[in-house]
């Protein structure tokens, strides 16, 4: 990775969008390809940040800036981009359900998940099923990640099960859950394939759910934590199946 | 035993039965705000509701507080805008003092003040939450300013409690996401902890206690809670280890509640309930410090549980503290 990447990494890292945009626009003129700067600049930052806050060593501000940073970086690349197909993981419908507006840890994830290299669509808060059902649907989703803050609209994430069910689709998508009162047991009692205690492990159960055997040496986020022996996510207990 | 209309609405038989058992050790002081020109609606309903600052919230959900989706001030930089309601402080003083006197002067609880002092809290409504996080890093003089314009009004508000009868004042912010703070430590040193320090220095220096409300896993800034003066502090106990909690402020803080209300109030097991105060006396009570039998009857909650933690209660004060050990908090 040459050194105008390294120092585009590092911007992102520290949230410094103006130095990012100009890492951005110079990395383009040096002829590196958008694709490149996506991943070994913006992605490698990004992944850093995501690591970072899984460890406490970064709080929630910070990743807010840094994803800002990020975002208007990707702004710039998209039109350049040659297919104008982002370089993706996986696809994710991401939705706060239905009777519930508390959105910031949804955003959260959804900043973390399209910073670590998925396709995000987020369909926004008090989201019912049948949107939901659509959603995955339409843009053949590979996950449905679901939020709830509180411990009333808990039960509405299984409605998305049975939803999905219903529809046929439970078997083309891997459903993920998260929200301060959630727990694992309830995750598996409601049929989701996985639960995540925060926004860093939301990262790591996406990349798990899809991609459950990592060959070593590719770079999932999942797999590093694993190596660096500092993976909080161990599969028997953030996955359900 | 805190009640969010959530549980007001569909345990009013259960809940009556439990206060009549367990009366409350606390008494508020009448409600000394004038009408507010700027409120409509309630944001506790479903619909849309304006509170006295201007700012809008929603909800969906009813029985809850709403949330701000649409900032009234998403450009900082208009921070002159924003104008606090000192409207709705009283007029009258000398009456208004009077009466609130009145009112400490006929109870046997101890009176907290009916202020609702909380700068961060009010900091988000007035930008959007995911601007003030931003606003945290980004930090400039138009920040500052408007932070300033916040604290002012409080100042202001705490002024007039100070100079009654009442026992303590409250403040509240939420710190706390599931883990850890929710923005960087030394930024909340920067920041905020002056602020709350002012509010101490000036409760204190007219013999005013300060409770503090804060949700969520504060760990990182206990002490410093200690260290500015907060005398009771209300805290989600069960996100934090408790044996660290113990070492940073056991003896040095009351620990005003609380039992957990993710998992244990919302369980339907009433053991669990017990067990939990147990845990809580065990951890956390010291008769230099102590400990108020506090918890919050909210969505989701049991009321069956609830009486269960208050059974534990005073079964543990009865048997193996002083009397003067434990207080009950409604």
């Amino acid at each position: 990775v040459n050194a105008t990447l390294q120092e585009l990494s590092h911007s992102v890292i520290t949230g410094d969008r103006t130095r990012a945009l100009d890492l951005t626009r110079r990395a383009v003129a040096e002829g590196t390809s958008p694709k490149s700067v996506i991943t070994d600049g913006l992605i490698a930052g990004m992944a850093v940040v995501g690591a970072a806050f899984r460890d406490g060593e970064l709080y929630i501000p910070e990743v807010m800036v840094a994803a800002r940073a990020m975002n208007e970086c990707l702004a710039v690349l998209e039109p350049l981009l040659t297919d104008r197909i982002m370089p993706s993981h996986g696809k994710v419908v991401i939705a706060t359900v239905k009777q519930d507006i508390h959105e910031i840890g949804k955003n959260l994830v959804a900043m973390m998940l399209k910073g670590n290299g998925f396709e995000v669509i987020d369909l926004g808060v008090d989201v019912a099923p049948d949107t939901i059902v659509e959603a995955v649907r339409d843009y053949e989703a590979d996950v449905v990640a679901l939020s709830a803050l509180l411990t009333t609209t808990m039960p509405n994430m299984m409605e998305v099960v049975d939803a999905l069910a219903a529809a046929g689709q439970r078997d083309h998508v891997k459903i993920m859950v998260g929200g301060a009162p959630l727990t694992q047991s309830f995750a598996r009692e409601m049929g989701a394939d996985g639960y995540a205690a925060d926004a860093a492990q939301a990262v790591e159960l996406a990349s798990l759910l899809l991609h459950p055997s990592t060959p070593e040496g590719e770079a999932s986020p999942r797999a590093e934590a694993s190596r660096e022996g500092h993976g909080r996510v161990a599969p028997d207990e953030s996955t359900c199946r | 035993m805190w009640l969010v209309p959530w549980a007001q609405d569909r345990y009013p038989q259960e809940i009556a039965h439990i206060q009549r058992r367990y009366p409350s050790d606390f008494d508020d002081a009448p409600i000394v705000y004038r009408p507010s020109p700027r409120r409509r609606g309630d944001i506790f309903a479903p619909g849309t509701s304006t509170d006295e600052w201007g700012c809008r919230f929603t909800n969906i959900h009813g029985g809850v507080e709403g949330e701000v989706r649409e900032p009234i001030l998403p450009d900082v930089r208009e921070w002159r805008d924003v104008r606090p309601p000192y409207e709705i402080l009283p007029q009258h003083l000398s009456a208004t003092r009077d009466l609130v006197n009145r009112h400490c002067a006929r109870t046997n609880g101890y009176v907290r003040a009916q202020c609702l002092v909380n700068p961060w809290e009010r900091y988000q409504a007035l930008r959007g939450p995911q601007n003030a996080f931003m606003d945290i890093i980004d930090w400039d003089a138009d920040r500052q300013a408007l932070l300033d314009r916040i604290h002012d009004y409080f100042m202001a508000e705490l002024e007039f409690w100070v100079s009654t009868e009442v026992d303590a004042v409250r403040l509240q912010d939420d710190w706390g996401s599931q883990k850890q703070l929710l923005v960087p430590p030394h930024h909340w040193r920067e920041l905020f902890k002056p602020l709350y320090a002012e509010y101490c220095q000036l409760s204190h220096d007219r013999g005013k206690a300060v409770f503090f409300h804060s949700d969520g896993n504060i760990l990182e800034i206990y002490g410093d809670f200690v260290e500015i003066g907060v005398d009771a502090l209300n805290s989600q106990l069960f996100c934090m280890d408790l044996d660290e909690l113990a070492r940073l402020a056991k003896g040095r803080i009351t620990f005003w509640g609380e039992i957990d209300r993710q998992h244990v109030l919302t369980a339907a097991d009433p053991a669990a309930g017990r067990e939990a105060v147990r845990q809580v006396v065990r951890h956390l009570y010291d008769t230099s410090g102590g400990t108020i039998a506090q918890f919050e009857l909210g969505p989701g909650a049991n009321p069956t549980v609830a009486e269960a933690i208050f059974e534990e209660w005073e079964s543990v004060g009865r048997l193996e503290l002083p009397t003067q050990g434990w207080i009950k908090d409604e």
